[in-house]
């Protein structure tokens, strides 16, 4: 069965340009435009791994990678971060939100800095999924 | 009333970085979460005749604007606030009315510009469309004047102008849970000279003992969750009393319910709140009444 990757992005454009790296891997896309819708497709779609984006508006990245990786029936699903955000600052959030009573989270299994490019993607993508 | 959500909306040049950090205080109520609005006016993209839309200054405004936020929210982001963005074209009016339906926002932050008049008239009237379209609080941020030190934390030291309108008696409210943020609260109401046109000075003197005792009903309820309150009763022209007792009390910002006048009358004629929020030198923070005509 074709695996299914979660983009969770507020950008059309790196939607569109995520699901065409997806498909063009023959990979099924999935997307979603914030947290909070990334989150209900998440528990409908059970996918193989989520590409999140960090600064969105209702649910951010930071939060919704939280809700992945302290609920033992998503943890394991992978996921890759694809932000304008440094990858120092959003580690940095999860300890701050760590220390504010919240539980410990893993880092994420890629993290990419935008821009990025369809090889480098491509590659992250494989390798999550291998 | 907890405010737990607050929409920043910027153009930048009105209400940067610093703004936001002064109103951070209001994390040791309950504040969590940021959202930033930047809205692109639409004529900055408009068709041009032979142009086109320009689609390409559009993306550079946008690109513009989001390196500008992505580097504020890694700072909120690492205070393990959460944060979001919103960069859109269009009307500032209906888009931070529409983001703020959408994120269920708590408060609007939004600045005055202190640049020149048309600049001033336009984010002005601006303000008062916002604050007569949403049933959520609006708080005006104003350049601080350099000599004064004192307003660097506007949640401080706020002067609650009470007229028992049902919008300003909310504004009271609203301030209530913020223990811990606000030190102090100076509580006025300001009579009108008219109102003490009486034939004896007894009966002038019975009203301002009314009036007074009233105000000191409302400090009592601060008292209550340790917020120290203290009552004045001011006479005069509303709103140049509300200044005068603003800087005598050396207040950090103005709180005040909105009016409760018809749109067309406060469009033309004005309004206490029109004028506190776009001409004092103060902070202003704008309390609409519980049931704003749009939101519900």
């Amino acid at each position: 069965m074709t695996k299914k990757v979660l983009v969770v992005d507020d950008d059309p454009d790196v939607r569109l340009f995520s699901t065409a790296v997806i498909e063009e891997n023959g990979f099924n896309p999935i997307e979603a435009e914030n947290g909070e819708e990334g989150m209900q497709l998440l528990k409908l779609e059970k996918p193989d791994l989520v590409i999140l984006d960090v600064l969105m508006p209702r649910e951010s990245g930071v939060r919704m990678f939280r809700q992945i990786k302290t609920n033992p029936k998503f943890a394991k699903i992978p996921v890759i971060i694809l932000s304008g955000i440094t990858k120092k600052s959003f580690l940095r959030s999860q300890k701050a939100l760590t220390e504010f009573g919240g539980a410990e989270v893993p880092e994420p299994e890629n993290y990419l800095e935008k821009p990025v490019e369809p090889e480098e993607l491509a590659a992250a993508i494989k390798s999550a999924l291998s | 009333m907890d405010i737990k959500k607050l929409l920043f909306v910027t153009k930048f040049n009105d209400l940067c970085f610093d703004a936001l950090q002064s109103i951070l205080t209001l994390r040791k109520a309950s504040l969590n979460h940021v959202v930033f609005v930047n809205v692109i006016q639409r004529e900055k993209v408009a068709m041009h005749r032979g142009l086109g839309y320009q689609k390409i200054e559009e993306i550079r405004l946008r690109e513009t604007a989001n390196i500008r936020f992505i580097d504020w929210a890694e700072n909120l982001f690492e205070q393990g606030l959460e944060v979001g963005v919103y960069i859109v074209v269009g009307n500032l009016v209906t888009q931070v009315f529409e983001a703020t339906r959408k994120e269920g926002a708590d408060l609007i932050v939004i600045g005055r510009s202190q640049k020149h008049f048309l600049d001033q008239l336009y984010s002005g009237s601006n303000i008062i469309e916002l604050i007569r379209r949403t049933a959520v609080p609006v708080f005006v941020y104003k350049p601080m004047p350099d000599k004064i030190d004192f307003l660097d934390k506007p949640f401080q030291r706020p002067l609650l102008a009470i007229d028992w309108s049902a919008a300003s008696l909310r504004a009271e409210e609203y301030l209530r849970p913020l223990t811990g943020v606000v030190q102090q609260v100076h509580v006025i109401h300001v009579v009108q000279e008219k109102d003490l046109k009486s034939d004896s000075a007894m009966s002038i003197q019975k009203f301002r003992k009314d009036t007074r005792k009233k105000l000191e009903r409302i400090c009592d309820q601060m008292a209550g969750v340790g917020i120290d309150a203290r009552a004045h009763v001011y006479i005069g022209e509303t709103v140049k009393e509300i200044e005068r007792a603003a800087r005598e009390c050396q207040a950090t910002m103005i709180v005040m319910g909105s009016s409760s006048k018809a749109n067309w009358v406060q469009r033309w004629l004005g309004s206490v709140p029109q004028a506190i929020a776009e001409k004092s030198d103060f902070p202003a923070l704008i309390v609409p009444p519980v049931m704003a005509p749009e939101t519900k």
